[in-house]
This record gives structure tokens, sequence and C-alpha cells, in this order.
């Protein structure tokens, strides 16, 4: 097969990006994640979509490949609370089903989960699309994070971030941790758990951002994207020397403390 | 006289003299430290020393720049000023300005007390000080690992304002939504100011924009006009929320990159050699603090034309034949501001950015990625990406669309490796984080090339 013909068989895979909340989910500096999966995309050659899903219906729900599902304030959170239940639960849960993925952070993490529990015992319910519950806790758990990852042939094994959170997150039989802390807190500061992977949802409490320092973990939801769509099963290999130079000196850090 | 407030200012005054002995920086915050020690109620006693009384200015991007310029206004009034004017806004950096400025015998000899105040300290400011006019600028995301949400930061505002004697001012930036809502809940009808001046506005909010929805049905506010970060012309769809007209507005506002800003407030025409729109707002508020204390509009203008900017605030060092600009550059909302008034009203085109995580700058990076970056792509012609996170900044230049040279963690480096890619004549930019600021600066002054900051 030619080059050329080649060329437009891969124009052909297009990946679609669904932001949950932009406007109201996106403290820990959010929106490098969505960059880092549009840029790399584009740098493999895949034709890319970015949606935004704000409050209300929207037809495009259906079209997701991947959706990224970031932190937000109390403030925000409780604006979005009900509208996830109304108007986003039921088609996460049929896209979930026909093999999209969602990457979700700290708030987006904790809501997708069974419940979340306050410090005066009231309880609010997640959507229970990953089988982990959240409590509040005392203390609040800041800092540098290192995760030895649990995602077969993962390269590097590890995922560096920052973390930022008073809820402890416990999972269930169904959900795998998304790796071993090695520096940090992580889930709940006792289990040396972080994250979660369960089918096609990853949640995490890392930002940082999480996907521009771990570019592997990028192009590990990148490449699941594109076999959706029926693309080819390896994605190019991108030069990321600057990119790992950023999760190595965070590894590095961790290693002199 | 009082024995305990003697002996907490002598002790505070000799710490300071140790600590710029021993080289150890300008004895800022320490002496405040060691004097409330001995006596807790040290800088309520010192500030009703004061023959005319205190104004304490908040808020999460200009703080310092205000206090300057209220200070410079009282100054010139012939008024005697203390002033915490390091940028030490904890309380113990307001105790120290006052115990510098304090005799030995304990008295404070001063009409004004002109105090920056860090956001989450200002309960304790107001309930010490009791000041005559407070001022809040703005509320911006900023350093959530230190400070917390935006949200828990302007109730403990609300509740200190509200806390305030009935004779009190309080002037307020109705611009900002967050700051508005503060004002709906006060007692006294505060002073709103804001931007009139739609040539200088851009239509939609920058992604670092937060804040912007509405306090009681919790839709996302119209923006009209958007001057800086979430700082515009806004209203509720549903009707429940707008911006306060303003009391005090500027308008025919014109911009020359960082060197100067002119604009008209209630008919008079002030022009300073101040630049960036962000500073238009500084202005304005230092404006409306002055003629709150009763300074007259004709004399505010004609003492403003020659006002010098604050240390690392438009600070300008040449070194080698180039010209540097040094600009502090803390917070995505702050950021976007330096980097657009540097490559679209400067036309910049050498530029370094620092980037540390210190305690001052906080721990957490990931709001660099919130900072519009991509301003400098195609137009920049050489970035360094500085400080103790700069392969993080190389990264998000990458990102960024923008070609930046290779990432330099040491700042003698970064300063080689600037002079390397500059030519002489030529004018760069340090756009930095406070610590990453103070460590190029720290490199320039090695050199000598400038000052200790706590001379200038």
């Amino acid at each position: 097969m030619g080059a050329a013909i080649l060329g437009n068989l891969r124009q052909m895979e297009k990946i679609t990006v669904g932001w949950l909340y932009a406007d109201l989910m996106n403290i820990y500096g959010d929106r490098g994640n969505i960059l880092t999966l549009l840029k790399r995309a584009e740098w493999h050659g895949l034709e890319s979509r970015l949606v935004e899903l704000g409050r209300g219906p929207s037809a495009e729900m259906d079209d997701i490949d991947l959706f990224f599902f970031g932190g937000g304030q109390d403030r925000e959170q409780a604006l979005i609370y009900d509208d996830l239940r109304e108007h986003k639960q039921e088609s996460l849960t049929k896209s979930v089903g026909d093999g999209a993925q969602i990457l979700a952070v700290c708030g987006g993490y904790q809501l997708l989960g069974h419940y979340y529990q306050t410090a005066d015992g009231a309880r609010y319910d997640g959507i229970g699309l990953i089988d982990v519950k959240t409590e509040a806790g005392k203390k609040r758990f800041i800092g540098d994070v290192v995760v030895e990852t649990s995602i077969a042939g993962m390269k590097p094994h590890t995922l560096v971030g920052f973390e930022n959170h008073s809820g402890r997150t416990f999972l269930g039989p169904k959900a795998k941790p998304l790796g071993k802390v090695i520096e940090g807190k992580g889930n709940n500061g006792s289990d040396r758990t972080e994250g979660c992977v369960q089918g096609g949802i990853i949640g995490t409490y890392l930002h940082g951002s999480l996907l521009p320092k771990n570019p592997h973990l990028a192009d590990y939801l990148i490449g699941n994207a594109v076999r959706r769509r029926g693309g080819a099963s390896s994605l190019s290999k991108l030069d990321d020397s600057q990119e790992l130079d950023a999760h190595d000196w965070v590894l590095g850090r961790a290693q002199r403390r | 006289m009082n024995v305990r407030k003697t002996a907490a200012v002598l002790a505070g005054k000799a710490t300071g003299a140790l600590s710029r002995v021993s080289g150890r920086g300008g004895g800022t915050t320490l002496p405040g430290d060691v004097a409330r020690v001995i006596d807790p109620k040290i800088l309520t006693r010192l500030t009703q020393d004061l023959t005319q009384g205190s104004i304490v200015i908040t808020g999460t991007n200009g703080k310092t720049t205000t206090a300057r310029l209220v200070s410079w206004l009282l100054e010139g009034a012939g008024h005697r000023v203390v002033a915490n004017r390091a940028g030490a806004n904890l309380i113990f950096g307001v105790t120290a300005a006052a115990l510098n400025r304090a005799e030995a015998g304990g008295t404070l000899k001063a009409d004004w007390g002109v105090f920056e105040i860090d956001e989450a300290s200002l309960p304790r400011a107001v309930d010490e000080v009791q000041p005559r006019t407070t001022a809040v600028l703005n509320l911006f995301r900023d350093q959530l690992d230190r400070y917390g949400e935006l949200e828990s930061i302007a109730k403990k505002i609300e509740r200190a304002l509200g806390s305030l004697r009935q004779s009190a001012h309080v002037v307020l930036n109705g611009d900002d939504p967050r700051v508005a809502e503060i004002g709906l809940h006060l007692p006294n009808k505060p002073t709103w100011y804001g931007l009139e001046d739609r040539t200088v506005a851009s239509k939609s909010l920058p992604h670092a924009a937060d804040a912007r929805t509405c306090p009681v049905c919790g839709a996302s506010l119209i923006f009209d006009a958007v001057y800086v970060g979430h700082d515009g012309v806004y209203r509720c769809p549903n009707g429940h929320f707008e911006r306060p007209k303003p009391d005090l507005a500027a308008t025919h506002i014109e911009l020359a990159g960082f060197d100067a800003v002119a604009l008209t407030i209630d008919g008079t025409r002030i022009a300073m050699p101040l630049g960036g729109l962000y500073n238009s707002y500084n202005v304005l508020a230092a404006y409306a603090i002055a003629r709150s204390v009763g300074l007259e509009a004709s004399y505010v203008a004609e003492r403003l034309r020659t006002f010098k900017a604050a240390f690392g605030r438009q600070e300008r060092i040449d070194f080698r034949g180039r010209h540097l600009i040094l600009v502090l550059s803390k917070n995505p909302a702050g950021f976007n501001e330096t980097v657009r008034t540097a490559v679209e009203l400067a036309h910049g085109q050498h530029f370094v950015i620092g980037l540390n995580d210190r305690k001052a700058d906080g721990t957490d990076v990931s709001w660099i990625w919130d900072v519009d970056f991509e301003m400098l792509k195609g137009r920049a012609k050489s970035v360094i990406p500085a400080g103790v996170r700069a392969h993080d900044l190389a990264v998000r230049l990458k990102y960024a669309g923008v070609e930046a040279q290779r990432p330099q963690t040491d700042a003698a480096k970064a300063l080689d490796l600037l002079i390397k890619t500059t030519n002489e004549g030529d004018t760069a930019y340090l756009l930095c984080t406070y610590t990453a600021m103070l460590d190029l600066r720290a490199e320039l002054v090695r050199r000598g090339w400038a000052q200790p900051y706590w001379e200038t």
C-alpha cells in the first residue's frame, strides 16, 4: 500500500474528546490534560475534535471516545451535581459500555464513585460508574506524588503529579488501583494505593497537570480511542525528551527527599 | 508610657538591625514575630499612635503597586506614612513595618499607615489596626495549595469587612464578580470603581477565568466586556445580579506597553509611567482610596505623573547593554496580563519566564496550564524557561507551540543564555514568580547590576 493511501486512511481516524463541565470543573490546570490529548493526537497524525460538555442536555455525548472530568471548587461542584445525574449519567454509562474511556481527576473521580461523605456525616451520592467511595478526612493531602503504575506495558512505569485533596477514597473489588504510591498520599494515605482503573475508566488524584508530564499515559488513552474507531493498533513514536525530563525531575526530587 | 510596648519595640528593632547586619535580608518580618511574642497587642498599640489612621489594601493582584501609589500620594501631600513596602504582607510584616518606624521610646510618630495585606490575613489586620479605608482589588485563583479555594477566602474577607466600624470606608472593584458579591452583603454602601472603556476590552474570558456564576441562581454570567481575567462588565442571564454601576470610573484609557498608561477619572486626565491595562485598575483603586481620605483630584493627577514602580513590578535594569524589564507574574490572571502587555502592547521579542515552586510561589505549578502562553507563538524570538520548575515550563511552552530555549534551573546560567540569545540594545522581559524573581535579581546583584531590594 502506498504512503499516500496510508496517509489518507490515517486521516480517517478521528477521535473525539469530551470535556465535562469545562467552564466549571477546571480548577487545577486541567486544561493541560486537554491540550496534551489534542496536541499529541495531531503529532500522531490523527484528526481530533474537542467537545465542551456544559450544563444541560447535549446531543454529542454519544460521539465521545474519551471523556475528561476534572476537579472543581465546592461552589462549582454543587452547581453541576444535579446536572450530572440528570443529563450525563445515562449517556456516560452507555458510552463506557460501548468502549468509551473516561479520565477523571480529583472531584471528577469522586463524583464517578458511589458516594462522598462529608465530615458531619452527610452523604452525597455519586453516579456509581466506578466501585469507589470517598469520605472526608481531617487533614488535606497536599504535595508531589510518585506512583508505580499497574497498567501493563507502560514505559516508564511511573506516573508523577501533585495532589491536593481532603477526601479519602477506598476501592471496592471491581476497581483496581491505578498504581502504588512511592511518594505522597494517594487515595487515602493508608493503603498506599493511588487512583483506580475499572474497564475504560481511570480515576486519580493526580493533577500537575497529569498528562503533560506523563505522555505515556496520554498515548495509552489516545491509542485506546484510536482502536475503538478501528484504527492502527499502535501509535507512532514521538520525541518525548522534554516531557520525560520534567517527569524525571519530579522523580529525582522525590528520591532526594 | 506602656512598658510592655516599649520592650516589644526595642526587641523588634534589635532583631531588624541584626538581620540586616548579618546580611540575611531586609528584616522585613522577623522583628514583627519577636515583638508580637513580647506584646501580642503591639500592632494595635502602635497604629493607635497614628495621627490619621490606617489604610488596608487586599486582593490577589496589584496590592503592592496600589499601596505604593497611595503612600506616594499621601507623602506628596506632606503626610508621614508608615508602610510595609517590601511586600511582606502577613500580619508580622505589617508589625515589623510599624516597629521599624517607631522611636526607641515606643511611640510611632507618623500620620498614616498604608498596609497591603494578604487576603487570608485580612480579618486579623482589620481587627488589629481598625482601618479607616479598606480596599479589595480583585479575587483571582491563586496558590490553591496555600490559600485553599477562592470561595473560603472571599467569605473571610466578607466577614472582616462586615466587622468594620460604622464610619469606615470600603472601596471595592465592582468589575470583579466575586468582589461585587462581597459588597452585596455589607451593612454600609461601599465605593465601587470600574473601567468604562470598551475599546480596551476583549469579548471573551481567558482560560484562567473563575468566579463567573450568579450568586443567586448559579447560571453562568454573561460578559459584555472583559478587561482583566474575569474582571469586566457582566450580568446574570436571569437578571439576579449584575456589575454594580461604578461610583468612580476610568474612561479614555490609553496604553503604551510597560511605559505608560493614561486615563480619565471624574473628568481629570491622569498619565503615569506604569504600563498595562491591569495598572489602570491599580491607579483607579489608589485614586478611590485617596479621595476617601480627602485628597483633591487635581493634586492626585499631578502627583501620579512622577511615580516610581515597586520591586519587581516593572523594574528596569540595564545589564551589559540589554534593557531588562522585571515583571512579577505569580498566578494565571497576573501572568496573562503581563504576557499580553509584553507581547501585544510592548511588542517584546525576548523573554525569560521564571517558575519556582517554593512556599511563597505556591508548591503546585499546575496553574501554568491556565496561562495563555500561546500569545508568544510566532512573536517571541527567544524564550528562556527558568527557575526551579523550568522543565515544566518548557513542556508548557512546547504545547503552546512556542519554540523555547533549553530550560535553565540555575539563575546564573539563565542570564548567561540571555546574553547569548540577545544583542546589545535589545529589551528582554523577565516574567517570574516571586522567588524566581528573587533568584534572578540576586544574581544581578552579585554581578553588580542591581541594588539589593531593601535598598531600592
